[in-house]
């Protein structure tokens, strides 16, 4: 049994603090013979913002050929997908909410189509986590970002008790997340859990 | 003296439900003597911010394109009502493109403290909010909220209102709305008297 791992990382900037907090995620699932890991840098993806056209309401695809084509495929594939982005400006940053305003195509293939997002063996055996960074020390700074990444889980078929969250604020300057207390020993954790959640629902 | 007022669209849907809100809020504040400015982000050529904090040494974003002479013909404007429509539960990456690009604003006032705003500034300049959503949950412009106080802080603004109007996928359009256009219109009108009266003193 091979297990898909799909995992964007949305931060402009590479290696920062959010892509470290996934990689710590994602190290005990690499290290998994089933396992097979694929991170994406959205700052490599090349996807172009949503249009706002509709189209993908009649055509259940979108009309915009980038980065999409391939993405969309994958996500639908995974068992396990994860999302990484800080938080700018108290919100999620740009490229990731370019990534979520996309998934409009499976909101209408979902809500308006009424098709399957994954096929009827496949619901309730994926799982999706979001891990964020914020400089901010506020416990607040996360709470406008969630409501776009529950969007963004729901369309693909992925529900909230199945959605986990890891974030971690007042980490600011490149590298301030190696001297978090918590942050990697939760990350790791999380992971493993996640993976052993994934092959009980794949045995199910 | 003339209120200025700057329209910023963030919608990348031409003239649909949002931009139209916002074109009403601007009609009203042409009707009460204002002098108005349209910028459709759509046509504007900007990238993500880099988060590379650059600013954060001596204040000034090192990528040079379209955002930052639109922060600074925004912080010209008396009255900036900035419209987004409800994508995904938040802003459209467009608009949260443009705030983000913000940062050096941000760092010009916490880090280098080199941006100062007074009370009165902050007064005499504001900041509206205009947002459509398919959605009729009241809390679908939640996950917005946030990131324009973010902005209009940072520019020197005060977060003055929001004209949002949800269940657009119902209505079948803000021109079915039975209240939200003459609102705006109404509410562009009061905010350019306010300004007049304010410059004023």
């Amino acid at each position: 049994m091979t297990i898909k791992v799909l995992a964007f990382a949305g931060s402009p900037r590479r290696h920062g603090n959010s892509e470290t907090l996934l990689d710590w995620v994602l190290a005990p699932m690499a290290m998994d013979p089933e396992i097979v890991v694929e991170k994406v840098p959205l700052t490599e993806a090349n996807i172009n913002i949503c249009r706002g056209c509709n189209a993908c309401e009649k055509l259940n695809k979108c009309v915009q050929r980038d980065g999409m084509d391939t993405y969309h495929d994958k996500i639908v594939d995974a068992d396990i997908i994860l999302l990484s982005s800080p938080i700018f400006c108290m919100g999620i940053a740009a490229l990731p909410k370019a990534l979520i305003d996309r998934m409009q195509v499976f909101r209408s293939r979902k809500y308006v189509l009424k098709l399957p997002v994954v096929p009827p063996e496949r619901k309730g055996k994926r799982l999706g986590a979001f891990l964020s960074t914020a400089g901010q020390d506020w416990a607040h700074v996360f709470d406008a970002a969630i409501p776009s990444v529950k969007c963004f889980y729901h369309v693909i078929d992925i529900k909230d008790a199945d959605i986990s969250y890891l974030m971690i604020n007042n980490v600011d300057e490149k590298g301030a997340i190696e001297k978090h207390p918590t942050a990697k020993a939760d990350a790791e954790k999380l992971g493993k859990a996640m993976l052993a959640e994934i092959k009980k629902r794949l045995a199910a | 003296m003339t209120v200025t007022v700057l329209g910023i669209s963030g919608s990348p849907h031409r003239h649909g439900n949002t931009e139209t809100l916002l074109d009403s809020f601007l009609d009203g504040a042409k009707a009460a003597g204002a002098a108005v400015e349209k910028v459709v982000l759509k046509d504007l050529d900007y990238s993500a911010c880099r988060g590379c904090n650059a600013c954060h040494k001596d204040g000034n974003c090192i990528v040079k394109d379209d955002a930052v002479p639109l922060f600074e013909k925004m912080m010209a404007a008396d009255i900036v009502a900035v419209a987004s429509p409800i994508y995904s539960m938040g802003i459209t990456a467009q608009l949260k493109g443009f705030i983000d690009r913000g940062q050096y604003l941000w760092a010009r006032r916490f880090v280098t403290k080199t941006l100062e705003f007074s009370p009165e500034h902050i007064a005499r300049h504001k900041g509206i909010f205009i947002s459509t959503a398919g959605q009729n949950w009241d809390h679908v412009f939640d996950g917005a909220y946030p990131s324009l106080t973010a902005l209009f802080h940072d520019a020197g603004f005060e977060y003055y209102d929001n004209i949002v109007a949800n269940n657009m996928d119902e209505y079948k359009g803000i021109k079915n709305h039975p209240a939200a256009l003459k609102e705006a219109f109404d509410k562009g009108q009061k905010a350019v008297a306010v300004l007049q009266n304010l410059k004023k003193e």
